[in-house]
């Protein structure tokens, strides 16, 4: 079991429910409104008057096996515009009750 | 979930719920009356009171002034004045501006009860009469007979006045100069005398021959007759021969002492319509009713009883305000038409999108709609106030749409779905588009508060442009989002644009713009001292040029086509002598003014006009000529042009005494656009003198015409002194005599001759031979028991001069002598007439002041003041709060100051004056102009916070916003420019506001793009403080 946590632009998150969708990815997590700034030259999606824009996340436990199909999929929807952005991170699961 | 948000969501709802709003805005509009302008009530109330036998000075003294000191308390009083004339005094109570009428009435009612017996037991007791403007006739018609003139009056009155007097909202049709018919026995008094008979027992006589009687029942065998005495005149022809009495055995009948003629009564009034006899019918309204439907109306069944008449009848139109009010409302319909138009093109040039311009435009027909609602639940009409008001809403309600959409173009073009796009890419400028719409409703907000004259006019502006924008942002949020959500959807980038198309031709144009800015920026950046100083000489020349060049005036007077002419001949002139110099001008007219359609002359005075005399003056030396003219497009002249040209060609009449052209009926409160000078003083002589003397210095003004003093000349009377020995001697009183007078010379009603139905008057009296000389009346035989005494034996006749009226303002005499200005403004002529009243020696005990239309104009002018003052601090605390700075504020409100040098150069080129519609353009300025800078700080604060240098992030911001900036300017002005080009009947009074808010923004738009980002680029540190202070807070993370 993998956690992936997804952060992308609020504007993708249709895009991103409709992977999970159709990847059969019932059970996950989402923060609808998060901030921050990409490491290199992520514009800042901070929700003020100077940077509008705002990010979404979520995180989601998947079987080891369908981390790479996962991400595979994230970089497909990156690949579409490197402005609005979409990132992906994986750990371990260490227990789960 | 945010608004936005649901909208999208929610699209079938959100369409319902704007479909609800049109379905209502277009049930409004469908019941929504349509009127020349909003409905004002001029505040006043007037107190008739009657007394009888009294000259005008007795009036003044013993009605006029106990009323004025009475009625002084009443709340809300703005001012008193009072005419007296003999017999009747009228005070005027003039209340302020949005005073309820009913319940000053009632105040009116109070105050009058606890002062009425403090007048004269003789005078009847005070009425109270409220003035409005629906007593203004609306239909004015003339009417032209040949053989059916004689019997025309029942005719009209049975065919016509009734059944027009059926239809809904007329409130009275009145006939002017119907010829009565009339039996007249003229008697000729030698004869009369010859055969010992008077006036009294010839009356008598017919009196007691044209009679029918009951006289009982007579039983005769099974029934029962009742019996009855046929005296009655069955024709006119029958009286003559009736028999008075015999005299020396001879059997005297009628026709040996009088004439008897069948005909119509000797009237002191002459109608002349187009040089044909005939009567004038006006009709009147009922408060609140629909002018223009109620004029469809009558003309409309007018038209189909018009075929009852006989055929030699024909009715005329003189004037109908409501094709004036068609017109006028046909021409801005047309107006917003093209407005809209316009808009659209200008959308589409910068958008090059048809799905996107849609989804901008839709907005202006919903915003604009809304305005309908607003004026049918405050009960309003369309009038050109309304639709000006939509024409200047119309190039602004696109605005936040275009801000909202175009976000939302941006979103999808990287890649969003619309959907997406339009929820996210909405919220991100929702706060910004709400602020700036704050800043259009700070100015036009405080325009529904105006008080007095100019609040009536600017109120429906301010609440319709408010109401049209405030829809507009709501729209611009919620429907822009969700249809652009629906229809707008990623282009796919053409490899090759077609030759023609708007990438190829419309966006290397833009481009091309863009570049030549950023280099006029980076220039002045450069230059920041010649730039401001230039800016700050360019305005001071302004000024300079307004103070020399720019007329002043009220309103921008009408070309409503028609003309009203008043002539008054030396006070006495007999009727005839003024019915020639009638026709002398009806000849003057038929030869130099081609462009008439119709001409109504009327000279003299009907003496049973009865209450609309109290209005009218009224006297045998008057002549009134009512001139129709073409419409305004039609003729090369206009109707100020003409009327001047009458004017030059009556002042070469040495027997005109006054006359007055006027060229306007419709004016605002009444007051036209007069100047006048108030000359206060309780010694008649000298006020009049010196009023005399006024009159002729203004007189040689330039540009000073239709010069009148408003105290009448004094007029001469007969009066007969009555010897009270000689007539007691006599057996005789002064009532006696002064009946026997009467009954000789106006004559003696003795009986009412029926004819079908209707009754007309049998009259004795004497010939007219016998009583046209003062020796006439000397002679007139009074009968006695001892015989006859001749009235001059008993009496002397002597000339007396009256003063005809004394009128009143603020409890005091006045005279005032009111000047209208041509070609020269209202504010201008004021001024040169305090000059030369200053160079005039004035009686002590005199006080002179300059009034008239002109206080008003002072009073809305610093109404206006108040105004602007009003919208800059609004305006500033929006911007202050926006921006939460102090500072910001004022750099943006840099660019005010050049919209008014727009506005007085725009003005300055057409040659238009300063009215008070030009001076509201520019104050409606205020907040479109700063909008535009707005835009531009708001951008380059957001790059400086985003880590732009300074002088770069000026000069990305500028390439940025320029489009954006260059958008909404221009279909602002465009919508405004039918507007201001319009030409029509009416456009004199909206031209000057498109064409002062055109100037004003084109100039300033320009000048903002530059001189705001120069003042930015000095006032602005390179550091701000905020950022100071905070790095000192966080020392820590210094080493």
């Amino acid at each position: 079991m993998k956690a992936v946590f997804i952060t992308y632009n609020q504007a993708l998150t249709e895009k991103v429910e409709y992977m999970l969708e159709k990847l059969n990815i019932r059970g996950f997590t989402q923060f609808p409104s998060v901030l921050g700034t990409g490491t290199k030259n992520g514009e800042p999606r901070m929700g003020t008057h100077t940077w509008p824009e705002q990010n979404s996340a979520l995180i989601t436990i998947v079987d080891d096996n369908m981390v790479d199909v996962l991400l595979e999929k994230v970089q497909k929807l990156d690949a579409i515009n490197y402005e609005v952005g979409i990132r992906a991170f994986v750990w371990n699961v260490e227990k789960t009750v | 979930m945010s608004i936005y948000g649901s909208a999208v969501k929610n699209p079938i709802t959100t369409i319902m719920v704007f479909v609800a709003v049109i379905v209502f805005g277009i049930y409004s509009f469908v019941k929504l009356p349509v009127d020349f302008y909003p409905e004002m009530e001029f505040p006043a109330i007037m107190v008739f009171t009657s007394y009888g036998g009294a000259n005008a000075a007795d009036v003044e003294r013993n009605i006029s002034e106990p009323l004025e000191n009475g009625l002084n308390t009443v709340s809300d009083l703005k001012q008193i004045y009072s005419t007296s004339r003999d017999n009747v005094s009228i005070v005027t109570l003039e209340f302020e501006f949005g005073t309820d009428l009913d319940a000053a009435a009632n105040d009116v009612r109070d105050a009058l009860s606890m002062y009425s017996s403090a007048l004269p037991e003789e005078a009847e007791d005070p009425v109270i009469f409220k003035f409005s403007t629906n007593m203004m006739p609306i239909l004015f018609f003339a009417i032209t007979a040949n053989e059916s003139y004689a019997g025309i009056e029942n005719m009209l009155d049975e065919k016509i006045v009734n059944p027009l007097n059926r239809i809904d909202g007329i409130g009275a049709i009145s006939l002017v100069g119907t010829p009565k018919r009339q039996i007249s026995v003229d008697i000729d008094p030698r004869r009369m005398e010859a055969y010992n008979l008077s006036i009294e027992q010839i009356g008598g006589v017919l009196r007691a021959e044209n009679l029918n009687m009951p006289s009982g029942n007579v039983e005769m065998g099974q029934m029962n007759y009742p019996l009855r005495v046929q005296g009655e005149f069955e024709s006119s022809d029958q009286i003559k021969d009736i028999v008075l009495g015999s005299f020396q055995g001879k059997t005297i009948y009628l026709k040996d002492v009088a004439t008897v003629n069948d005909s119509i009564k000797e009237m002191s009034v002459d109608e002349k319509i187009n040089g044909q006899q005939g009567i004038r019918m006006l009709v009147q309204k009922k408060s609140g009713a629909n002018t223009v439907k109620i004029a469809r109306d009558v003309k409309k069944e007018l038209a189909k009883l018009k075929k009852t008449l006989p055929s030699d009848v024909k009715i005329l139109t003189i004037f109908d305000t409501s094709e004036f009010i068609n017109h006028s409302i046909n021409n801005l319909s047309k107006t917003l038409l093209f407005a809209f138009i316009f808009v659209v093109l200008v959308v589409l040039f910068f958008l090059g999108r048809w799905r996107a311009t849609f989804v901008i435009v839709l907005t202006i027909p919903i915003s604009l709609i809304v305005a309908f609602i607003y004026l049918g639940i405050s009960g309003n009409t369309i009038n050109i106030i309304s639709l000006s008001a939509l024409s200047i809403a119309i190039g602004m309600v696109v605005d936040d749409a275009i801000v909202v959409l175009e976000n939302i173009t941006k979103h999808i073009e990287r890649g969003s779905t619309p959907r997406e796009a339009a929820i996210y890419a909405t919220n991100e400028v929702w706060l910004a588009v709400i602020a700036t719409t704050l800043t259009v409703v700070a100015v036009f907000f405080p325009m529904t508060m105006v008080s007095g004259l100019a609040g009536i006019m600017f109120k429906q502006l301010g609440w319709i442009v408010t109401i049209t924008v405030v829809t507009s942002t709501i729209a611009a949020i919620t429907l822009t989002p969700m249809l652009s959500s629906k229809m707008l959807r990623l282009r796919s980038k053409q490899k090759t644009p077609g030759r023609f198309s708007h990438q190829r031709i419309v966006v290397p144009f833009l481009d091309k713009i863009d570049n030549f800015y950023v280099k006029t920026l980076n220039w002045c950046l450069n230059h920041k001292r010649v730039v401001i100083l230039g800016a700050i000489g360019t305005f001071v020349l302004s000024i300079v040029l307004a103070v020399m060049y720019v007329k002043a005036e009220f309103m921008p007077e009408t070309d409503q086509g028609q003309i009203s002419v008043a002539i008054e001949l030396p006070a006495g002139t007999r009727v005839d002598e003024t019915v020639k110099i009638a026709r002398i001008i009806d000849e003057y007219i038929e030869r130099e003014i081609p462009e008439k359609t119709l001409v109504s002359t009327s000279a003299g005075s009907d003496d049973e006009a009865g209450f609309a005399a109290l209005f009218q003056k009224s006297g045998s030396n008057l002549i009134n000529v009512t001139i129709a003219l073409t419409t305004a497009s039609e003729r090369e002249r206009t109707v100020f042009e003409i009327a001047d040209n009458m004017r030059t060609y009556l002042g070469t009449f040495p027997e005109i005494v006054k006359y007055t052209v006027s060229t306007s009926d419709q004016g605002m409160g009444g007051s036209g656009n007069t100047v006048d000078v108030e000359i206060y003083g309780y010694n008649f002589d000298e006020t009049t003198t010196f009023a005399n003397d006024v009159a002729e210095r203004v007189k040689k003004l330039p540009g000073a015409r239709d010069v009148s003093i408003s105290r009448e000349k004094s007029k001469p009377e007969l009066r007969i002194l009555l010897d009270q020995h000689k007539m007691s001697q006599n057996g005789l009183n002064t009532a006696t005599v002064s009946t026997i007078i009467r009954n000789r010379v106006v004559g003696y009603t003795a009986s009412q001759f029926r004819e079908s139905g209707n009754e007309y008057d049998i009259v004795v009296r004497f010939d007219e031979n016998f009583r046209n000389s003062i020796t006439d009346i000397e002679n007139i035989a009074i009968p006695t028991q001892a015989g006859i005494v001749r009235l001059g034996e008993i009496a002397s006749i002597e000339e007396f001069w009256t003063p005809p009226n004394v009128e009143r303002k603020r409890r005091e005499r006045i005279v005032r002598v009111s000047v209208t200005p041509y070609k020269v403004p209202l504010g201008e002529m004021a001024t040169m007439i305090q000059a030369e009243v200053a160079k005039l020696d004035k009686p002590s005990g005199v006080l002179v002041d300059v009034g008239g239309a002109y206080e008003d104009f002072a009073e809305t002018f610093a109404d206006l003041g108040m105004l602007l003052l009003l919208s800059l601090v609004l305006v500033y605390l929006v911007m202050a709060s926006q921006f939460e700075s102090l500072k910001m504020p004022f750099i943006i409100m840099a660019s005010i100051p050049f919209a008014f040098t727009g506005v007085i150069l725009a003005l300055l080129i057409t040659n238009t004056t300063l009215s008070i519609i030009a001076a509201l353009g520019a104050i409606m300025l205020v907040g479109i102009v700063v909008k535009n800078a707005i835009v531009l700080i708001d951008y380059i604060n957001l790059m400086r916070d985003r880590g732009y240098e300074l002088d770069e992030a000026i000069k990305i911001s500028g390439r940025s916003r320029l489009r954006p900036v260059l958008m909404t300017t221009a279909t602002t002005i465009l919508g405004m420019l039918p507007l201001a080009l319009s030409k029509g009947e009416g456009s004199e009074i909206w031209s000057p506001m498109g064409i002062s808010v055109i100037g004003g923004l084109a100039f300033s738009t320009i000048v903002t793009m530059v001189i705001v980002p120069v003042i930015y680029r000095v006032v602005v540190r390179r550091v701000e403080s905020r950022k100071v202070k905070e790095t000192e807070e966080l020392e820590f993370m210094e080493a």
